[in-house]
This record gives structure tokens, C-alpha cells and sequence, in this order.
């Protein structure tokens, strides 16, 4: 992979920066909703690092806590969520204790979000050569005729012509709106690149040339990214590492290509199985029975347990424990108890294996 | 086979700017939006309630993995066909135009298609935004007037029936199960409500109580036990997956004999079932290729490719439907130099006001040749049932 | 683009509302309804029986006090300049003023709701016409038409035609009021008809085959049912003040003075030089107090008749 962020920097690294530390580490992340019914634990306990240069999907339906772990990282939260516990270290530097103030230095210049649905996250009536302009200007504290400068090489950068910097985003097109967001976010040159659901809402040759373009991005400028999505094919295409979250916590994590060919974890295998392939040659569908738990009140134990067909009695009352596996992937599933169990995912999936109860508890 | 996975709560839908409805991620995005954040981790408290009673065993509709759906009898006979179909809006100037009575420009959303579907077969249409696949299936509906072309259903001509009294009836046997679950049900109605309404507008002299049952076995036969309950719900009680099930509670409930599908994230295996003839609309290439017995590509709005899903897909004739098979997502992670396989297309989809020259596809084709640029390719037949719009298929 | 990978066994959430007795419920729950409904019981107490409470409506013969006086034991509001009493005519003055209000309302809402749905839903030429129609009744001034339309109503209906409770000249005021008022209320409710029609569950509804007719009664009213109510009220507030000024250019009923009137006599009395406070505040108080209870009770159907009940405050 390519030499990495720190080689490339136009703009010096924070203060208390650690110049030997990973990019990012995470450790044990937990985090509160407080709702009218009770409080929500929709990160509980998530680690992963990600290094320069790299490529880190997270995967998982839809509530199952993703999106929430990579807002948490710059504290992008909605007033009624709150990091409960752990830290996430950018260059050795804990963000969690830091001010809203502190935090303005991380924000942006460190770590961006590209959002999904550019239309909701540009503004409609501010020219996007000023939209992608602004943070230049105003976290950077650069002239203006410097930043309007800036935002035209951003914008040769992502593939707009540069002439389309007085268009209004209504004008543009769905690909190319993304491609002004993702112009947004590198403005300040930040380290990591967070994409919530980059592609999810265009079509399907735009979603290529926009994977391309973060590909070829990460290339050049030697980004490391973060990709939230529900679309395995999305992480498959462009991350070097993927994690797969399921409730509020990590179900599997490692290299891509250990994780999606060689799946360990239950709900990692029936989340692949249920992806309609068009390279594949069966013409059906796999599905996962039953619905998220209730993270109000999570079920004891594995929380995937009520709809895992491999679950045994140990599942439903005590949590996975986390093992590392020599090929560089994590799994919390009690089928791995240690680092060189080897079974059978798919008899287990079928609940074949004798000591296996293969019921599915209600 | 398996029922279909099932959305919950995030369709993921892509947007299209004429006329396609956006995508309503039901997991915000918005770091501010608290309703949003609520509604995530509402997401949460799906029922895992242990007072109440279990559902009912898994239902077993199981296929064997590998085994393909069956085809349709060759025989079957027709129950759809569109000629020459044509839907063009005017794109109205603004006072200027009007003043030299001129009006700006057309949008051929539909710029003549013709489609034919058996009884009992699944078509999917898939294509991009622009494609003019929903603007097709609207037609099909009766939303949508076409302004040129016959739509002929069950051999009589349909084309025309407002105003004569047979448009009731034809609601009766062709219905649209629409795309986003969230905005088809009426907040201020139950589920009840929404699922009888077809019955009650059409208004064949059914009792209270039998319209009762109707309603209550079109929920069960969606998969919502128990039916009573739901019956009683309002839309925001329920999730994005159980408001989808309702949708198709609402358009089966009437033993329609044609079901157009408009992006649906679901699809339950009823149709085998119940002798159902789907068109199914899409952007997603892998569904149809998983659920549809044929295929029609679409392009600003003509057809550039049909045929049997295992033609379309393995050996497309089209360079159009060569790149979008090339780079439909795949959970498998490519390995060494597969990147050259797949053909990325330069640029967007023009919009259809500006419909180019000859094919229309040429500006973007990657084979694209002289004749390309003046002259529209019809559908060729390259054989087994399968045609492609391409002088490069011309010769079979 | 990936599907979810959870099937639907679906468990159904919570258990069902039962409609009607759930709504009451939930109204009674919540204080402003309660208040705002216990407001307007009070004074339709004291509009439907006020002989029963302070006597029959004195006048200049029958008034007992000396002229302006403040409240006293005998008399809790005090006197007018003809030494009414003034308790008496605020008590009174509720029956007319009420009905006034609510029958300008009712007028207002039912023409300005119909028109107003009717127009959205229909476009096209009829909408353009319709539009044409309210505007022209937009910019009708009140009191010109009143003027203009007084002795014609009156001719029409004659000098003594009682339509519940209230005598001619007051009808007149109800006529106009509704005339000027229904554009308004028309044109909110048909931008609220122009977004609701375009949406799905009104595609759906055609598809299924529901005509225009009931899609209009049954999608599209349901959905501005809030936006009538909080008319409504609006409505109400502004028929009361509206009254008050035709009463000031003679269109009122001497002998049955609503609140409007009875501050305008305070006014002819020169109260608020005199200082006699007791003239002015009770009335206008009642006013207040009436538009408020409207008011909340408005703000509770609206909460209660949403189905989406439940949501944050």
C-alpha cells in the first residue's frame, strides 16, 4: 500500500501528535442513546485500528451501530448520545476527553465525512466552488483567493470540471454532486476519510466511477478511508480490511479477502449468502430469520444467538469472547474459542454438529 | 425457494431526477437529526417481547441452492404487450416560450418500446435513472398516460379506457406494488383501512365481514400474523420491512392476474403460488438476475436489450448491458487485474430531453462505430430468445 | 446496492390502540385540553343560560345602579355609563358573542375547506378559476361590503329574522364575516392539498381505482383536518374583533350587546379617560380567555387526532 498520509501532509500534525502511533486506534468504544424508554447501548465495546493508507469497511444491516461508531470518532452526535467509555486515539491523541472547542482542530482537518445524499448535506444556495471553498477559509484560515484556488484543484481532483465551480448543486447531477462532497471533505487535506453510505443512493455505473475515484484517491494523495455500508460489494471493491458489526458490537473483523472468502463468524457467512450476485451461479437468495434484539435490554450472551442456527447453550448466556486468528482476523462467536479451532461453519449452520442444539430460541 | 431477504429498514433505492422517488434511508445519516437518531435506535427495539407468541414455524418454501427458477411453459399465452410505446413530456419554457409559443423541448422518458409478457413470467426491467423503466411500469398501471403506442391486456386493447367504465376493472386484475413503503400508506389510515380499500372502491357487493377475511388473509399471506393486530396498526407503528409486506398485502388482495413492482426491496414467493405475472422494475441487475425469468435492459428510454435472464446476464449482447453486468457489485473482492473486466462508463446518463443521435448509447459506447452515430439499431435476434439493439449484433 | 439480509417474521410491535377510547384518553391526559375545554365549557354555561344566572339582559329601563361605578358587592364588575350592571351584560354578552363566533367560523371553515380542497385536488382550469374567485373576496374589504351588503341582507331576510338567537342586523355581521374570511382559510388549506396530492399513498389510491371523490374525502381531507382545526381558531379570534369593528359603524343589535359592543360603548363613554377600568377588562378579558381555550384546545386535537401520538415533546 502506498507510503501513507503522514509522507504527504501539506499541513503539520496536531501538537501532542505521537509520530509513531497508528493513524487511529479505537478502543472499546461504547456508546449511549438516551431515549424516552430507556438507555441504548448502540456501541458497545468496539475496537479496531486503522492505519495509514488503509482502506476499513464497516459492514452490517441497517441500526446495527456503524454509522454511530464512525460519528462518534469526531463526536457527531445527536444531543442525546454520549461516548459512555473508551477511547479513539488519532496519532496517540485521545479524542474522547477533548472539548467540543478542542475537538474543532480534528474535525475536518483530521477526519471528514462524505455523507450520503449530497443533496440533504450541500447547501442549495451557495455555489459549491464556495461550498468546498469554506473550510479552507474558515478551519484553515487561509485568504480566500487562496482557498477559491484551492477548491478549483480539488475539483480537478474529483473529476468536476473546473468550470462548474459557480454551479448551484441543483445543477449538477447525482454523480456529481458526490463527487463536490468528497471535494468537501478533502479540502483540509484530513488524514482519514469517513464515507457514510458514499454510493448507496446512485446508480449503479455511478457508484463505479465513484469507487474508482476513491480508489484512485487514496492512490495519489495517500488517504486511508472508512467506509460505512450495508453493501458488502461497496467494501469488497475498494476496503483492504472490513469489520463486521451486528448490535452494537464486532461479529467479525480482519482482511477483506480472509473475511469475505472465508468467512468465520455466522452472521458474517448469512450476511454474504444473503447478497444477490450476479457472478454467482445459484439464483437464490439466502435469508437471516427474526430482527435485531431489542438494545434497550440486549439478549444475555452472543447477541446474535436468537437468530444464529448454529447457537449453543453457551451463546445465550455469555458473551463471545474476542480471539485473534493467525490470518489477521478477529471473531467473537463461541464456535472459536481459541485461536485454532477450525469447525465446520456450514454443518453448524445447520445444526449438525452434535453438540450444537441448532435450535432457534424465541 | 427461500422468502425473499428482506429489507427492514434501509431501502436502498437510487434516486432518479424524472419522476423515480428518492431513496428514504430509514438509518439517518444526519448527526443532528434527532428524530432520526431516535428512529436508529428505535430500529433497536424491534419486538423481542417474549410475552408475545411465537411466530409460526419458518415457512418452508425451500429450493435446493443451485437449482434455478422453472421457466414459464412456452406455450403460456400473452397476458401484456406494449407497442410502440411512447411517453414524451413537453418541457414547458418559461414566458418568454410561451409568448413565441414555442415550447422547449420533449423529455422522451419512453421513445418506443415493445414488450410482451406470458402469463406467469417474472420480467424484470431494469436501468438506470432516466431509463424510463418506471415511467413504463406507471403506463402499465394507468398512472401514467401514454401519448403514443397500444397497451394490450389479456388480448383486449387497453389503451385508451378512461372514461368508458372498463377502467375500474382493469384496476382490478393489474396492480403496482409501490416503491417506498414509507410514503404508500396514509398516516392517518390502518392497515386495515389500506388493505381494504381496493375492495371497498371496487365495490362488487362484498359484505363487511366478507371484505374482513379478505383483508385478514392478505396480511397473513404477506406474512404478518397475527393479521387481526396489524389490522388495528397505524403505518408508524410498524417498520420499513413490515410496511413493505403491507404494501403487497394491499395489492394482492385483489387477485390481481398482472403485478408491476417498482423497485421493491422484497419480493415474497407467492407468485409461483398463485399464478401471478410479475414486471418488475429495478436498477439492480443482481435481483433480476436472482428473481426473473427474463430480462429487458433499458436506456433513455428504449429497449436495448431482452432476453432469458441466463442470456442477458452470462452473454450480453449490448455493450450497455455489457458494462452494467460488468460492474454490478459483488460481495466477492477482486482479485489481481480484475479491475480491467470491468468496463466503467465515461460520464452520466444524458437526460432525455437531450436524447443523442442515432444510438443513443454511441457518445458513451466503447464500440461505438460510424453507423452508431446516425442510425438507431433495432432489436436484433441473436438467438434462444434474446435480442440486442446493436449493429454489432446484426449479424446474429 | 445490497438487500438487507433480515427477513420479516415479524413480530408486531406494541399492542393495538383501540381508536375512539384511546383518543379520549389521551385528550383527558393532557392538561391544555383540559383547560382550554373546561374554559370553553364555562362560558357556553354562560352563553346558553344566562337569564338563568344574572337575570334577564338589563337596559336603560331596567338598570338598577348608579352610572359608572366601580365593582362593588352589589355590582362585581360595576356599572355602565346607564347604570347596567355590568356582569349582567358580560354574562350576555357571551351568548352573542359566541354565536356570532361560531357561526362566522363554521361558515368561514366549511367554504374555505371545500373550496379549498376541491381546487387543489382539481387543478387545471378549475383551480385557476376557483383561485380568481377567492381572490376577488381576498381583497373585498370587510366593512365596504358590510356596508354594501347590509341593507340588501337585510331587505332579504327582514328587520326581524332570528336565526339562533341572534336578530338580523347580527346575521349580517355572520354573512360578511364569512364572506371576507373564507379566501384566507381557502388558500392555506389548498397549498397544504397541493403537497398532499402528490403523494404516494394518493398514487396508490388511484391505482387501486378510488375516484377523485373519495380520495378527496378520505386521503386528502383526513390529512388537513390539523390545518382546519388551527383555522378554525384563527378564524374565531378574528370574527369576534371583526364583529366589534362592524359594531362600531352601527351593525350591531343594541339590544343584545356582545363583547365587541360593550367595549365599544365603553369606548362612547369615554371609559378610559374616566378611568373606569371595570368597563373595559372584563369584556376583553372574556375575549382572551375564549381565543385561548380555543387555542389549546386546538393544540390537544391536533396531538391527539395525529397518529403519530407518542412522539417526542
Amino acid at each position: 500500500m502506498s507510503a501513507g498520509v503522514r509522507g504527504r501532509r501539506q499541513w503539520p500534525l496536531p501538537r501532542l501528535a505521537d509520530p509513531t502511533a497508528p493513524l487511529l486506534e479505537v478502543e472499546d468504544l461504547s456508546v449511549r442513546f438516551r431515549m424516552r424508554e430507556g438507555s441504548v447501548k448502540a456501541v458497545d465495546g468496539v475496537s479496531f485500528r486503522l492505519d495509514d493508507g488503509e482502506a476499513l469497511g464497516i459492514a452490517g444491516e441497517s441500526g446495527c451501530g456503524k454509522t454511530t461508531t464512525a460519528l462518534s470518532l469526531v463526536r457527531l452526535l445527536p444531543p442525546n448520545g454520549r461516548i459512555r467509555s473508551g477511547s479513539v486515539k488519532l496519532f496517540g491523541i485521545d479524542l474522547v476527553p477533548k472539548t467540543e472547542k478542542q475537538l474543532g482542530r480534528y474535525r475536518w482537518r483530521e477526519i471528514a465525512i462524505v455523507f450520503q445524499g449530497a443533496m440533504n448535506a450541500l447547501n442549495p444556495v451557495q455555489r459549491i466552488g464556495d461550498q468546498i471553498g469554506e473550510p479552507i477559509e474558515v478551519r484553515l484560515g487561509q485568504p480566500r483567493e487562496a482557498a477559491r484556488k484551492r477548491a478549483g484543484e480539488l475539483l480537478d481532483l474529483v473529476g468536476i470540471p473546473k468550470q462548474r465551480a459557480s454551479a448551484y448543486p441543483h445543477e449538477l447531477s447525482g454523480g456529481m454532486r458526490q463527487r463536490a462532497m468528497i471535494a468537501m471533505a478533502l479540502a483540509c487535506d484530513p488524514a482519514i476519510v469517513i464515507g457514510d453510505e458514499p454510493t448507496t443512493a446512485l446508480d449503479v455505473m455511478v457508484q463505479a466511477q465513484i469507487l474508482q475515484l476513491l480508489e484512485r484517491l487514496r492512490r495519489e494523495l495517500g488517504l486511508s478511508l472508512m467506509l460505512i455500508t450495508h453493501d458488502l460489494s461497496v467494501i469488497a471493491e475498494t476496503c483492504d480490511k472490513v469489520m463486521v458489526m451486528y448490535a452494537g458490537k464486532v461479529a467479525e473483523e480482519g482482511p477483506v479477502n480472509r473475511v469475505f472468502t472465508a468467512p468465520r463468524h455466522p452472521y458474517t457467512k448469512k450476511l454474504l449468502s444473503a447478497f444477490p450476485n450476479i457472478h454467482a451461479d445459484r439464483r437464490t437468495l439466502d435469508v437471516i430469520p427474526g430482527s435485531l434484539p431489542d438494545l434497550r435490554n440486549p439478549p444475555p450472551g452472543c447477541r446474535f444467538a436468537p437468530r444464529c442456527p448454529a447457537a449453543m447453550a453457551v451463546c445465550r448466556e455469555v458473551v463471545p469472547p474476542e480471539v485473534r486468528f493467525a490470518d489477521g482476523v478477529r471473531v467473537a462467536c463461541h464456535l472459536y474459542p481459541t485461536p485454532d479451532a477450525t469447525p465446520n461453519l456450514d454443518l453448524a449452520l445447520a445444526g449438525q454438529v452434535p453438540a450444537l442444539d441448532g435450535e432457534v430460541a424465541r | 425457494m427461500t422468502e425473499r431477504p428482506h429489507d427492514e429498514t434501509a431501502p436502498d433505492t437510487r434516486h432518479a431526477p424524472n419522476g423515480e422517488h428518492a431513496d428514504h434511508g430509514a438509518v439517518p445519516h444526519d448527526p443532528d437529526d434527532h428524530e432520526a437518531a431516535a428512529r436508529a435506535a428505535a430500529l433497536h427495539a424491534a419486538a423481542h417481547d417474549p410475552a408475545l407468541p411465537s411466530p409460526p414455524p419458518h415457512p418452508a418454501h425451500e429450493h435446493a441452492p443451485g437449482t434455478t427458477v422453472s421457466a414459464v411453459a412456452a406455450d403460456a399465452p400473452e397476458i401484456l404487450r406494449l407497442t410502440a410505446l411512447e411517453v414524451h413530456f413537453p418541457v414547458r419554457g418559461g414566458i418568454t416560450d410561451s409568448l413565441r409559443r414555442r415550447p422547449k423541448g420533449v423529455v422522451r422518458a419512453v421513445d418506443g418500446i415493445d414488450l410482451s409478457i406470458r402469463k406467469g413470467e417474472i420480467l424484470a426491467l431494469v436501468g438506470e435513472s432516466g431509463s424510463g423503466k418506471t415511467t413504463t411500469g406507471r403506463v402499465v398501471v394507468k398512472l401514467t398516460k401514454q401519448t403514443g403506442g397500444t397497451v394490450i391486456f389479456d388480448g383486449e386493447d387497453v389503451s385508451t379506457l378512461w372514461g368508458t367504465g372498463r377502467l375500474r376493472p382493469y384496476r382490478r386484475r393489474v396492480q403496482l406494488i409501490f416503491q417506498d413503503p414509507y410514503e404508500t400508506l396514509n398516516p392517518k389510515h390502518t392497515i386495515g383501512d389500506f388493505v381494504e380499500e381496493p375492495l371497498l372502491v371496487a365495490g362488487r357487493g362484498l359484505s363487511k365481514a366478507e371484505r374482513r377475511k379478505r383483508v385478514i388473509d392478505a396480511l397473513e399471506a404477506a406474512g404478518l400474523r397475527p393479521a387481526a393486530d396489524y389490522a388495528a396498526r397505524y403505518p408508524h407503528e410498524l417498520s420499513g420491512g413490515q410496511r413493505q409486506r403491507v404494501v403487497i398485502a394491499g395489492a394482492l388482495v385483489m387477485d390481481p392476474e398482472l403485478v408491476v413492482a417498482d423497485e421493491p426491496v422484497s419480493m415474497l414467493d407467492l407468485r409461483r403460488e398463485r399464478g401471478l405475472t410479475y414486471l418488475f422494475i429495478t436498477h439492480d441487475l443482481a435481483i433480476a438476475w436472482v428473481l426473473a425469468d427474463r430480462i429487458a435492459v433499458m436506456y433513455l428510454g428504449k429497449i436495448m436489450e431482452i432476453g432469458p435472464a441466463e442470456r442477458v446476464i452470462r452473454a450480453p449482447r449490448n455493450p450497455y448491458t455489457q458494462a452494467l453486468v460488468s460492474v454490478s457489485p459483488s460481495p466477492d473482492p477482486p482479485s489481481e487485474g480484475e479491475d480491467a473486466q470491468r468496463t466503467i462508463l465515461v460520464g452520466e446518463t444524458p437526460d432525455a430531453a437531450h436524447i443523442p443521435t442515432g444510438c443513443r448509447f454511441h457518445p458513451r459506447c466503447p464500440l461505438a462505430f460510424d453507423r452508431c452515430k446516425v442510425e438507431e439499431p433495432p432489436l436484433f435476434d441473436v438467438g434462444e430468445g434474446q435480442q440486442a439493439a446493436c449493429w454489432l449484433a446484426k449479424e446474429g | 446496492m445490497s438487500l438487507q439480509a433480515t427477513e420479516l417474521t415479524v413480530e408486531p410491535p406494541a399492542a393495538p390502540t383501540r381508536r375512539t377510547r384511546d383518543a379520549l384518553g389521551r385528550y383527558l391526559s393532557r392538561t391544555d385540553g383540559v383547560i382550554g375545554l373546561a374554559v370553553l365549557v364555562l362560558f357556553g354555561i354562560l352563553a346558553l343560560i344566562p337569564t338563568l344566572l344574572v337575570g334577564p339582559l338589563q337596559n336603560v329601563t331596567t338598570a338598577t345602579g348608579t352610572p359608572l361605578q366601580p365593582p362593588s358587592l352589589a355590582f362585581p364588575f360595576g356599572t355602565d355609563e346607564l347604570g347596567r350592571d355590568l356582569l349582567n351584560l358580560t354574562v350576555h354578552g357571551a351568548r352573542i358573542s359566541m354565536t356570532i363566533g361560531l357561526m362566522a367560523t363554521l361558515i368561514t371553515v366549511f367554504l374555505g375547506a371545500v373550496m379549498g380542497i376541491v381546487s387543489g385536488f382539481a387543478g387545471g382550469v378549475l383551480d385557476a378559476f376557483l383561485m380568481r374567485v377567492s381572490d376577488f373576496f381576498l381583497v373585498l374589504p370587510t366593512v365596504v361590503l358590510a356596508l354594501i351588503l347590509a341593507p340588501v341582507l337585510l331587505d332579504l331576510i327582514g328587520p326581524d329574522a332570528e336565526l339562533f338567537g341572534i336578530r338580523s342586523t347580527l346575521i349580517v355581521v355572520v354573512v360578511v364575516i364569512g364572506l371576507t374570511s373564507w379566501a384566507t382559510t381557502a388558500r392555506i388549506i389548498r397549498s397544504q392539498v397541493l403537497s398532499i396530492k402528490e403523494r404516494m399513498f394518493v398514487d396508490r389510491a388511484r391505482v387501486v381505482g378510488s375516484g377523485s371523490g373519495w380520495i378527496m374525502r378520505r386521503h386528502i381531507l383526513p390529512n388537513v383536518v390539523n390545518l382546519i382545526v388551527a383555522q378554525a381558531v384563527l378564524t374565531f379570534a378574528a370574527a369576534v374583533f371583526t364583529e366589534t369593528t362592524l359594531a362600531f359603524i352601527g351593525l350591531g343589535d343594541p339590544s343584545a350587546p356582545s363583547w365587541g359592543q360593550i367595549l365599544n360603548a365603553a369606548q362612547s363613554a369615554g371609559a378610559p379617560g374616566l378611568g373606569a377600568w371595570w368597563y373595559i377588562v372584563p369584556p376583553a378579558a372574556c375575549v382572551v380567555l375564549v381565543v385561548l381555550a380555543f387555542t389549546l384546545v386546538g393544540n390537544a386535537l391536533d396531538e391527539v387526532l395525529n397518529p403519530k401520538a407518542g412522539g417526542r415533546r
